[in-house]
């Protein structure tokens, strides 16, 4: 009776020595498994991110260029009432016809009346003109 | 299939938000004009539905016009609208960024009476043909 006693004792520690071991190769076994599962992960991302990668069409890149650039409507607003006045006062001033002797500030005022002309409805060109002029031909506004 | 859907879905909340700062920004210099005295007269700008006829490939489905009207102050003449539009219009960098936000018609409106003056945009910058399949 003793002796099976025993025996009974050393198969349930025998049995629980199995469980054990069993238990700590199925943690490890897991934790290859989620090692495996992360680095599925990265992958499957990298590949994703890489197929939505954006293709920039000449379309996009002519959009994208255009919204880069600054839009000044402080001068847009400031040209809408205040060009006509100015333009039309600088090319009187400034007319070649009025520097007939003169070749030099004849070929400058040309020059001048060219860009005047080409830029009568921007208030900040024509005051950067006005100013050159002042500098160029001596003309008092 | 699932990236040009993700990728307009994002270009269509940026455009928007674009959009709105454009009008924002136009309707602030307006303000502030008027308030130092520049701009005898308030402008305002806005949104509005536009001209059918004037597509063009950057165009939106609705609301493709963008107006500005003449609030307050001086009431303007005719030629005064005409000019504060061939002021927007000779702003080549102004108009492009109209164009690429998907406006195709500028309107030019005053306060009293119903006339207004009202532009193609696209007559104004040259659209390279662009190819959807590229």
């Amino acid at each position: 009776m003793k002796m099976n006693d025993t025996l009974i004792q050393d198969s349930i520690k025998v049995a629980s020595k199995a469980i054990s071991k069993v238990t700590e190769t199925s943690d490890s076994t897991n934790w290859w498994m989620w090692l495996a599962i992360a680095e599925f992960g990265i992958i499957a991302f990298l590949l994703i991110k890489e197929q939505l990668k954006s293709k920039v069409t000449a379309k996009q890149q002519f959009k994208s260029e255009s919204l880069k650039q600054d839009i000044d409507f402080n001068n847009i607003i400031n040209s809408s009432f205040n060009s006509i006045k100015l333009y039309d006062e600088l090319k009187v001033k400034c007319h070649p016809d009025r520097f007939p002797t003169d070749k030099e500030k004849n070929i400058i005022a040309e020059n001048l009346f060219q860009e005047i002309s080409k830029n009568k409805t921007n208030v900040k060109r024509l005051l950067e003109l006005k100013e050159e002029a002042i500098q160029k031909l001596n003309i008092n506004f | 299939m699932f990236e040009n859907t993700w990728n307009n879905i994002i270009d269509w909340f940026r455009d928007r938000s674009e959009r709105a700062k454009l009008v924002r920004s136009f309707n602030d210099s307006a303000k502030n004009s008027f308030v130092a005295g520049i701009a005898p007269t308030l402008l305002k700008a806005s949104i509005s539905k536009g001209e059918s006829s004037y597509k063009h490939q950057f165009s939106n489905w609705l609301n493709s016009g963008y107006r500005i009207q003449a609030f307050t102050g001086r009431i303007l003449s005719k030629n005064e609208l005409i000019h504060i539009g061939t002021v927007i219009l000779d702003d080549s960098v102004l108009v492009r960024r109209l164009i690429v936000l998907g406006f195709d018609t500028l309107e030019i409106h005053g306060d009293a009476g119903t006339y207004g003056c009202r532009w193609q945009l696209k007559d104004y910058i040259p659209l390279p043909k662009f190819n959807e399949n590229e």
